[in-house]
């Protein structure tokens, strides 16, 4: 008994500064954001009123919110999608397939996501250069003529940072999803050859139901990763223009804090936080199926 | 229990998305920290005692002056100690914002913080909308120390008045002190201009005549770094449309005068600029890929461009064509004859309203138009704005700021601050950013007419 007490208050030393810290630096100001979307205030004003959901009725009629918002569900489908394809069509080909320098592709795979994004928005500043840019350069060779299409454009410009985001995330989920696969037993695969079931067939009936939990994970892990990292491409790469055709939610939250508009910016936060998480349990609940065992 | 599992864990997830954008904020109710530390605050001394045991800390964005002259605050600085024994201590950082801004919103102020409007994060521009300014108007009546002139004698006519941006609630109170000040205008090339044998414009008239010349030759006449310079640009161009009083009118929304012939003068010419801009420009129009669209006229890709003599450093490493030398003119007369305009593109310094030494932060804010001070600037280009301070420049700064004495008018003043309202944007959103659409054709100028005024109805109503 005396001993079990002693454990006990041992356990919860051990945990509690874990737990406080949490508390202080994630659980406050989390709600802290809720409270302060009640106000309307600058950000380095002392001052604050009170305004209600006002807030909230002003986000619904701000034209400029709901394009910032529309640009970023549409970031988060695309993106979602073809990463999701590519990664888990490179790692079952690495895992799967002999293929020579495995290793060294699964490294260059990878790359992107260790460099940071102002280095990534740098190369792709090369990359989308109207003049003289690989891209275009590229283009001209096929076209016989010069091509000065404008990446960065009004038009063009979501298209091209969705093709820098997926450049970036490839990698990571495909590692993510060949440590899974590797997981997976041979003899599954050699018994469903035997059985006659080609490569597509075993990758569909035994690879993906085998790493669904692995893929259910990841595809949270989108949502997430999506919001906050178009963030840092928007900021890095085109700051938001021509004009704001590249605003997503975060730097339109982030521009309004500028602005002076603390309050109406944590409305945004509230809006954002709301948005993934119901978007984030909607996908497991959809994706929700019995787990296999192997 | 798992499914609540798997709920808490998606909760966590989305937490983390927060955690990136919230930070804990203190309270803000809570008064200003008072530590007990060096607060002698000499509110009950006159206006230029020393008080010498007080310490004053000074925030100074690091811009290019520092960056040509490194030390050149601390310099400014020491000068000021030796001079009053008020000490110092100085933070020079290249975004100023973000490092003194966190303890500021804690409550804790820096006593003078110098740094300009127009920066993206618009941390002047909040203290303003949110009055959160110490008033210095008596700055102007103090003796600079050392000296025995006060600051409004030495001061250049026309920069500290209702519509230069320093009174900026239009009040007759000045709140903000002019720093650094330097002619806008259209930088090109001059040697691309003589070695065509091409005449260099005066009216916009002569500039689209240029244009279509050049164009021939696959020279676009116009580009611009980011639709941020089009403040000077706009600025310029309101004053040659009506003069004094309708730059004042249009800055402060005055009700219909987007309405006026002189607006559409200037209307007029936006459109016009946009159809000879090199089409490339919008996509490079952002603070990543500015410089490629300076480096357009380094190219003879573009003659003009909109901006301020910083450039020159800016792109001083960057490759050009052969016989390329930096020009510029004040902006085109819209007639024959007419006036023309060089916006005065200054900084500012001012005084938070919770800093704990404001007395003697004023007294710092008087030293810094000393000759002392001015001239330690001054090795770093940064020209302050005292009489005869023209006289002493050398070498090619002294070109830049002889443009007035060459016949253009000097054009000063901001478009009036007003409080924030949620979905109405920013000025510079408003009237600037929009002329990416026009040049992409993304956007044509009614509607660019049409919303401007829809926002400068919103902003008249809210007029701080």
């Amino acid at each position: 008994m005396e001993k079990n007490k002693a454990r006990s208050r041992f356990i919860v030393l051990c945990v509690a500064p874990a737990v406080i810290l949490f508390l202080i630096f994630m659980v406050y100001p989390t709600l802290n954001v809720f409270r302060m979307s009640l106000f309307e205030r600058g950000a380095y004003s002392p001052t604050e009123t009170f305004v209600g959901f006002n807030n909230f009725k002003s986000l619904v009629s701000d034209a400029y919110f709901i394009r910032a918002m529309q640009n970023t569900i549409l970031l988060i489908v695309v993106v979602t999608i073809i990463t999701f394809a590519f990664a888990l069509v490179f790692a079952g080909i690495l895992t799967r397939e002999k293929v020579r320098g495995k290793e060294l592709l699964r490294v260059i795979f990878y790359i992107p996501n260790i460099l940071s994004i102002v280095v990534i928005s740098g190369i792709f500043s090369a990359i989308y250069k109207p003049e003289n840019g690989m891209l275009n350069s590229i283009l001209s060779l096929f076209a016989g003529h010069q091509v000065t299409t404008l990446w960065k454009g009004e038009n063009l410009v979501m298209l091209s940072l969705i093709i820098a985001m997926v450049w970036q995330a490839i990698g990571y989920y495909m590692v993510m999803y060949m440590a899974s696969m590797a997981a997976v037993p041979q003899s599954l695969y050699e018994s469903a050859g035997l059985d006659g079931a080609g490569r597509v067939k075993q990758f569909f009936q035994i690879t993906i139901p085998l790493i669904w939990t692995n893929i259910r994970t990841t595809l949270t892990f989108f949502i997430i990763s999506t919001i906050n990292m178009a963030f840092l491409f928007v900021k890095a790469m085109t700051s938001g223009g021509p004009n704001g055709a590249s605003e997503v939610a975060l730097s339109y939250m982030y521009g309004q804090k500028d602005a002076g508009l603390y309050g109406y910016s944590m409305a945004i936060g509230v809006v954002i936080f709301l948005f993934s998480f119901i978007l984030s349990a909607l996908v497991n609940k959809v994706t929700k199926r019995t787990p296999l065992e192997f | 229990m798992k499914k609540l599992l798997a709920l808490v864990l998606v909760f966590m997830l989305a937490l983390g998305v927060l955690s990136a954008c919230g930070t804990p904020a203190a309270d803000p109710t809570e008064p200003p920290a008072d530590d007990g530390g060096d607060v002698t605050t000499p509110d009950d001394g006159g206006e230029n005692t020393p008080a010498s045991d007080v310490t004053i800390s000074v925030a100074a964005l690091q811009s290019a002056y520092e960056n040509n002259y490194p030390g050149m605050w601390q310099e400014v600085c020491d000068a000021f100690t030796a001079e009053t024994g008020i000490k110092v201590e100085l933070v020079v950082e290249m975004n100023l914002e973000d490092v003194i801004g966190p303890a500021m919103q804690g409550g804790e102020y820096p006593d003078v913080i110098h740094l300009a409007t127009g920066r993206p994060a618009g941390l002047t521009e909040q203290f303003i909308k949110d009055k959160n300014i110490a008033e210095i108007t008596d700055v102007l009546s103090m003796t600079v120390p050392g000296e025995d002139v006060t600051v409004g004698d030495k001061l250049i006519e026309g920069f500290v008045n209702d519509s230069s941006g320093t009174n900026p609630y239009s009040d007759g109170k000045t709140y903000l002190a002019p720093m650094f000040y330097g002619p806008c205008g259209l930088f090109y090339n001059a040697g691309l201009l003589e070695e065509k044998g091409w005449e260099v414009p005066t009216t916009w008239d002569e500039m689209w005549e240029l244009g279509d010349k050049a164009l021939e030759e696959g020279i676009y006449l116009f580009t611009y770094p980011t639709t941020g310079y089009f403040d000077a640009f706009f600025y310029a161009l309101l004053y040659e449309a009506g003069g004094d009083q309708f730059f004042y009118d249009a800055t402060h929304y005055a009700e219909g005068i987007w309405d006026t012939e002189e607006a559409q003068a200037c209307f007029d010419i936006l459109e016009k600029l946009a159809s000879y801009t090199n089409p490339i420009t919008p996509a490079q129009a952002n603070n990543q890929d500015f410089t490629m669209n300076q480096q357009l006229v380094l190219d003879n890709k573009a003659i003009f461009m909109p901006n301020g003599n910083w450039v020159i450093g800016e792109m001083a490493e960057a490759p050009r064509a052969e016989g390329f030398e930096w020009g510029m003119i004040p902006l085109p007369a819209i007639t024959e004859g007419g006036d023309r305009y060089s916006y005065t593109f200054f900084e500012q310094a001012w005084i938070p309203a919770g800093a704990e030494h404001i007395d003697a932060a004023k007294q710092f804010l008087s030293f810094l138009y000393s000759d002392v001070a001015a001239e330690i600037f001054a090795k770093g280009s940064g020209v302050q704005p005292i009489e005869g301070i023209v006289d002493n420049l050398s070498g090619d700064n002294g070109v830049y700021y002889s443009v007035y004495e060459n016949g253009a008018k000097a054009a000063l003043g901001t478009f009036a601050s007003f409080k924030s309202v949620a979905g109405l944007n920013t000025a510079a959103e408003v009237f600037f950013d929009p002329f990416n659409s026009l040049v992409s054709g993304t956007q044509t100028m009614d509607d660019y007419i049409t919303n401007l005024k829809s926002a400068s109805d919103q902003m008249r109503a809210n007029l701080s």
